[in-house]
């Protein structure tokens, strides 16, 4: 069967060769066939419809927007990760992924009792997720929405980042990230107020969509189910930005 | 290294300054700290609480109602975006008959407990005439309703084609984009020694037969209402013509094209997005070459014309594009030409062998087979940025893609257990399943949109 097989591929159907060998085996017989087929009617395959049925969506939804096209570079990521060891690809060199990330490394360990800065703390968070230099990325991004002054290093002290660390470990065990977005650039800003033992206050808010609904549903549902997180150093808004591993 | 005592002195003033002000400024609002930014973790499902269906027309006999709660769920699995807790995980009432608001809240409140992110209740009722059922989808998180739906369909048909539209509006719920649970997959398989069309449903189960007339049938796909087959068969005159059959086989095949004649092979034949006309490959003496033809045989027009090979045509969603492959540069490739025959631009240029195109519904990639090392791979090219990625690499061949209707998986087949086998995966890479299981050789699938 195996020839046959190869056969039915167009590719192989290509072969001009085999193609008149298959031709010369034709021979005429099923005229019947024919004129069956021409006494019937396309329109005439129909099936009756049965299913009703009633939308009664109480989800707010804000558009229907559908998931925008992922940005050309974003996608390879999740693919690459999955590729089988053992497979080479010699003969197409300038497809190989080009950029290789390593996974998330383990939960943080206790921070360091050294004063940090802005930078180091986004440059460990940064790390965490798996990047180990700094990136072409906009870095500002975050800075733009975090309240603090644009200019100079905001400074938060060691018991400040150590909270962020372990809020942030605890926030992204309550998220998930469908597969569909993961290779997509998408990014949701949160303004999240908490109490002194964690817990979300009234409802927390989106100052930046990521521009898909569903994400930033996703998101807000995330912040809430990691509710109470760790108990922060002091009652007060708190800004998170939600990011998908695979579209860093 | 030494240190430099006049940096280590600024540095402490820097401290110091630093010190005082977030001590003095502290009620100020420029002391905020900056963003947590969470990336994604491992979490890649939902947990997904699915209690035990009210049978409001036979609460006696609850085997209704579990089978229902059984397509459900495999509905669900399949999107790959959940995991469905187990109901005896959950110590409260088993059965949800009519649950008032009060009980839903409360539980809402166990499911979490148990680490569910959202759970569904649901009930069904028979009547002679249809079943109707109905369900609720509440979020733990918030303990609020995310979605509430109401289905009925005539008695008499398939209780699991509800079953998966709700699996599918559910997914859809939760990602914006429809699960393609309720969708069907046209293929060929040599299960009965010579090839012939079948159907079965995306999850793999219920294969039937589209055609058993004993000869080769080759290339099916779909018509745009997904309610007939088109193919190519060697049952008329033993040459290849293209035929237009009922999936489910309530009218005898079509044969669509007799006017071409035999002199004219007929190869794949494939519909464009508006369903008026369709793309095909026609042979004539010389090499294969694409034509788009009218329904009714009428308006051929030839698109590609020169001494190379040019097949597989895949039309882009907006029906203004045809991706192909021609060996018109010594071997094949992947090119794309507009729908008259104009403006034909070769998109693959890695590797010597690349082949059967298959563009996603939603415009933005070009699945195929890429050789390499002798077996075929599925790749992905991102139409607009040219790159093009592995997908499915393994030492076995994978080949002929097809896309879901939501762009989000792929069907392919694959050598990987000795005999042509179909398998899903979704488009990331994850969530590798085997439809078909090892009946002859099981090859060129055509994933359908929503079923009729």
């Amino acid at each position: 069967m195996d020839v046959a097989t190869d056969f039915w591929g167009e590719r192989v159907a290509a072969r001009r060769r085999e193609l008149a060998t298959w031709g010369m085996l034709s021979f005429g017989v099923h005229a019947g066939m024919l004129a069956v087929g021409l006494s019937l009617s396309v329109s005439q395959f129909s099936v009756p419809s049965e299913v009703i049925s009633v939308d009664l969506v109480t989800l707010p939804r804000a558009e229907p927007a559908r998931l925008q096209r992922p940005e050309p570079a974003a996608p390879v990521a999740p693919v690459e990760k999955r590729r089988p060891r053992e497979v080479v690809l010699p003969e197409r060199p300038s497809a190989e992924p080009t950029r290789a990330r390593s996974k998330p490394r383990p939960q943080p360990a206790p921070s360091p009792p050294v004063e940090q800065n802005y930078a180091d703390v986004l440059a460990e968070l940064r790390k965490e997720a798996g990047e180990t230099a700094p990136t072409p990325r906009p870095e500002p991004r975050v800075a733009s929405v975090a309240p603090s002054k644009p200019s100079g290093p905001a400074t938060v002290s060691p018991e400040v980042a150590a909270w962020m660390r372990s809020a942030k470990a605890h926030v992204r065990r309550s998220w998930v990230v469908p597969p569909g977005f993961r290779t997509q650039d998408l990014e949701a800003h949160l303004r999240v107020r908490l109490d002194r033992q964690g817990r979300v206050l009234g409802n927390p808010e989106v100052v930046r969509s990521s521009g898909n609904p569903w994400y930033d549903e996703g998101v807000l549902r995330a912040i809430l189910k990691a509710s109470p997180l760790p108990p922060p150093p002091q009652a007060d808004v708190w800004s998170f930005v939600f990011v998908p591993e695979d579209s860093l | 290294m030494k240190p430099d005592p006049r940096k280590l002195g600024a540095a402490l003033l820097g401290l110091c300054l630093v010190l005082d002000w977030s001590v003095f400024a502290r009620p100020t609002a420029a002391e905020a700290p900056p963003a947590i930014i969470v990336t994604s973790g491992s979490a890649r499902t939902y947990r997904l609480a699915l209690q035990e269906f009210a049978d409001r027309s036979a609460p006696s006999d609850a085997a209704d109602a579990k089978g229902f709660r059984s397509q459900l769920l495999t509905g669900l699995e399949f999107s790959g975006l959940f995991d469905v807790i187990e109901w005896t995980a959950f110590l409260g009432d088993e059965a949800t008959s009519e649950l008032t608001r009060a009980e839903l809240l409360e539980d809402c409140d166990s499911w979490r407990q148990i680490g569910a992110d959202a759970f569904v209740e649901g009930r069904l009722e028979r009547s002679d005439q249809s079943l109707t059922a109905q369900f609720q989808l509440w979020d733990t998180a918030s303990c609020r309703k995310r979605l509430s739906k109401r289905y009925r369909q005539l008695a008499g048909r398939d209780d699991a084609i509800l079953a998966r539209r709700m699996a599918d509006d559910i997914v859809e719920n939760f990602t914006g984009v429809p699960g393609v649970s309720d969708t069907e997959i046209v293929f060929v398989s040599t299960r009965t020694d010579n090839p012939e069309i079948y159907v079965m449903n995306a999850t793999g189960e219920s294969v039937r037969s589209v055609t058993s007339n004993g000869s080769i049938n080759l290339f099916p796909s779909w018509t745009l209402d997904g309610i007939g087959v088109v193919y190519t068969s060697y049952r008329h005159l033993n040459r290849p013509y293209l035929f237009l059959a009922s999936r489910s086989r309530q009218k005898p095949a079509k044969l669509l094209f007799p006017s071409l004649g035999s002199e004219r092979h007929q190869y794949r034949g494939v519909f464009d997005p508006s369903g008026r006309k369709m793309a095909i490959v026609v042979s004539a003496q010389g090499p294969a070459e694409i034509y788009t033809i009218n329904e009714d045989g009428s308006d051929l027009r030839r698109l590609t014309n020169n001494r190379s090979i040019d097949v597989s045509p895949a039309w882009s969603p907006d029906g203004e594009q045809i991706a192909f492959v021609s060996d018109r540069s010594g071997s094949p490739q992947i090119y794309v030409m507009g729908a008259d025959g104009s403006q034909v631009r070769r998109l693959t240029f890695d590797g010597s062998y690349n082949t059967a195109p298959a563009w996603s519904p939603d415009g933005a990639w070009i699945a195929y087979e890429a050789r390499v090392k002798g077996q075929f791979d599925i790749w992905l090219l991102d139409v607009e940025g040219g790159q093009a990625i592995p997908l499915i690499s393994h030492p076995a061949s994978d080949e002929g893609p097809s896309w879901a209707p939501n762009s989000r998986k792929i069907v392919f087949s694959s050598r990987r257990r000795g005999r042509a086998d179909l398998y899903v995966v979704d488009i990331n890479g994850d969530n590798l399943r085997r439809l078909t299981r090892g009946l002859g050789d099981n090859t060129s699938p055509a994933w359908g949109k929503a079923r009729p």
